[in-house]
């Protein structure tokens, strides 16, 4: 399935602002965050088609996943 | 303080901590050791100054009875990391309920003054009265216990806040300062003046590298009393770190608050200016005033645009590892590092920026500095400029002040210039004040007097019952953006119970990026109270004593004339939706009615056990 991947703040280090990926049916967005190798500690939001998610939800074919690092005040 | 017990819940009266009581009208200075009453008096900061506070009333802050008390945290100067901060507390110049009347008011700040000052051995300092002449404190460590003087400070007069710190710092070895700047001195025409503290980095550079104590006049009400600055001097006492302490330095490093805070090489994001990346995906920028209006312009103040043409420099408080900002400078041809412009952190870049209009960061960086130099609060007057500015683009026929529109750099420098002179009190009495002086108060951006942190009251209902800064004292303001949290019952629970904890850091010396995410009733504040003190205590008592505050403070401000009406987001946020916040609509009637409802439910059962009169 076709997975688009969109990263913010310093998740685009070294990686990319957004990107189709390709994964197998059933994934989660866990398997995305790990093969990205995106900090657990840095992981604030998970969003999949723009509503909150968590990262043992399963993706399907034509979900954009953003991936946001946290927010804790200024 | 005098510890002579190990359980400050069932014995606070064995703690006594150091005040000194200065009356500016007779010269007379009282140092005395006085019992703590409970848990807050132990802890201190706003959790002693209020029930100090609650003890008066005061109607207007502009009066000799009204105090300015300045004091520190149970952790401040101790060896836990970010233990710094100082607080000012009085009766508010600029936060003023409908009825006319002060509110109670606290602000807190970081840099070197606060440890300073509890080295020289004392825990408080209390203003009584005003003294007809400026003077500045010298508060100073002796083999005989601290000791405090007035001295003249005709020589300050005039001076930014940064000037003043570095003709005091030739005078004084071994010292820190608090001072005010023109803003303060010009209390008339200006309540939104603040207290700039000194830092190592300041006084190491001679570059105004300062910190603030921002929120709620309170370099009004020393300007008020004639006090342009104050002087900490003592020696450094610092301790060795036990096991106990670094363990949990580890933790409050490596934690989820302020791990995002670190500088980017550590791999953390990079300080509190990286909220924007968070927040834009959302189109929940502050732009304009507060209406953003889904488009792309809050991204050239992202990190990666300004590190372009500006060279940008990670920066820590003094013995703290978070690294929570940042320093911006011009960038030399060769690419190295220029003149010191400003420190860049959220709040003054967003609402001295991108929500006046302006996207140039070496511009937002020039806005931020002079208000730093006039000691004005950032937020205030960032959010009354605004204001301003949504004025004359909706009044174009008849524009305020010098006309100027967003964006319009020049003329905005000249209103900030002016206001920080005292010669634009509609600006320098802050957004309620010129509101209501146009008769345009829905798309002013304060809840209760205080402006608007830099969060859009749309993510955040929550505001309503902060008790002092909006973002500080109710920390509910990410919940929206960070979990998506959209139902009543959860965002009752939210207020009620979570994230007035907050409030906690602001009693015991310590800054929010310790723990933000669980306050101070934590076994890592236990293991530092343990370590430093020899405490035996529960976190939940410390819990316990931060709620109690937190409904003391309800309870002033109703006090203070408010009424429940007065508890709500601007009307423009709840009339007039923004459709381009990508979020749900937690801001609609029904949804504040309802959330009012049940919020003042939970805080009404405990506020009848508040007896003001017996505190």
């Amino acid at each position: 399935m076709q997975i688009t991947v969109s990263l913010h703040g310093v998740f685009r280090i070294d990686r990319f602002k957004q990107k189709m990926l390709k994964y197998r049916e059933d994934s989660s967005a866990q398997k995305i965050i790990d093969d990205l190798k995106i900090p657990v500690k840095l992981l604030g939001i998970i969003l999949i088609n723009g509503t909150h998610a968590k990262a043992d939800d399963i993706l399907h074919d034509g979900d954009t996943l953003m991936l946001l690092p946290l927010l804790e005040g200024g | 303080m005098k510890i002579q017990t190990t359980d400050p819940v069932a014995h606070p009266e064995r703690i006594f901590y150091r005040r000194c009581t200065v009356d500016l009208k007779t010269g007379s200075i009282k140092i005395e050791d006085i019992p703590c009453r409970n848990l807050e008096d132990v802890l201190g900061g706003f959790g002693r100054s209020f029930q100090q506070l609650a003890e008066r009333e005061i109607k207007t802050a502009y009066c000799a009875e009204n105090p300015l008390i300045v004091n520190t945290g149970l952790l401040t100067g101790s060896s836990a990391m970010t233990g710094l901060r100082t607080y000012f507390s009085s009766y508010s110049p600029i936060k003023k309920s409908k009825q006319g009347m002060s509110a109670a008011m606290w602000s807190a700040g970081s840099g070197k003054f606060g440890a300073k000052f509890k080295w020289t051995g004392l825990d408080e300092l209390i203003f009584e009265n005003r003294s007809e002449k400026p003077v500045y404190v010298l508060i100073k460590e002796t083999i005989n216990g601290p000791e405090v003087e007035l001295k003249s400070a005709d020589h300050l007069l005039g001076l930014s806040t940064h000037k003043k710190i570095m003709t005091l710092h030739q005078a004084h070895n071994d010292a820190h300062f608090a001072a005010i700047g023109q803003a303060g001195e010009n209390w008339q025409n200006v309540t939104m003046g603040s207290v700039a503290l000194s830092t190592v980095n300041q006084l190491k550079s001679g570059d105004d590298k300062l910190r603030f104590a921002g929120r709620g006049g309170m370099g009004s009400m020393m300007g008020y009393k004639n006090i342009l600055a104050l002087v900490a001097q003592s020696e450094d006492k610092n301790l060795p770190i036990s096991d106990a302490v670094k363990k949990v330095h580890t933790q409050v490093i490596k934690g989820g608050g302020a791990a995002r805070l670190q500088p980017i090489k550590r791999g953390g994001g990079g300080g509190t200016w990286a909220a924007y990346d968070v927040m834009q995906p959302f189109n929940a920028v502050p732009i304009n005033n507060y209406r953003p209006q889904g488009n792309d312009l809050p991204e050239e103040l992202f990190r990666e645009n300004v590190e372009k043409n500006y060279d940008i420099q990670s920066a820590a408080c003094y013995r703290c590892g978070i690294t929570c900002h940042n320093y911006i400078s011009e960038k030399n041809a060769d690419g190295s590092r220029g003149e010191f412009i400003a420190k860049f952190d959220y709040e003054p870049l967003n609402l001295l920026g991108t929500n006046i209009g302006i996207h140039e960061a070496g511009q937002a960086g020039r806005l931020i500095q002079l208000c730093d130099n006039y000691g004005m609060d950032a937020i205030s007057l960032g959010v009354t400029v605004s204001y301003a500015l949504s004025y004359n683009e909706r009044h174009p026929e008849n524009l305020l002040f010098n006309g100027a529109n967003f964006g319009d750099y020049e003329k905005i420098c000249e209103l900030v210039i002016l206001a920080g002179e005292g010669k634009l009190p509609d600006i320098g009495k802050g957004s309620k004040y010129l509101s209501e002086l146009m008769g345009e108060t829905d798309y002013a951006y304060h809840i209760k007097g205080l402006e608007l942190a830099a969060y859009l009251p749309e993510t955040n209902p929550g505001y309503c019952w902060a008790i002092a800064g909006g973002h500080m004292s109710m920390g509910s303001y990410g919940t929206l953006i960070r979990e998506g949290i959209s139902d009543v019952n959860s965002w009752v629970k939210v207020i009620t119970e979570d994230k007035l904890h907050i409030v906690g850091f602001d009693m015991i010396g310590l800054c929010k990026f310790f723990d933000i995410t669980q306050g101070i009733g934590t076994q890592m504040v236990v293991d530092c109270l343990k370590s430093e003190f020899d405490f035996e205590i529960k976190p939940e008592k410390i819990k316990d004593a931060v709620r109690r505050s937190f409904l003391l403070g309800l309870a002033l401000e109703l006090r203070q004339g408010y009424t429940k009406s007065e508890y709500c987001l601007p009307a423009e946020v709840v009339n007039n939706p923004n459709p381009h916040i990508k979020l749900p609509n937690i801001t609609n009637k029904e949804f504040i009615a309802a959330l009012d409802e049940k919020v003042w439910n939970v805080f009404d059962a405990e506020l009848l056990k508040i007896n003001l009169n017996k505190i």
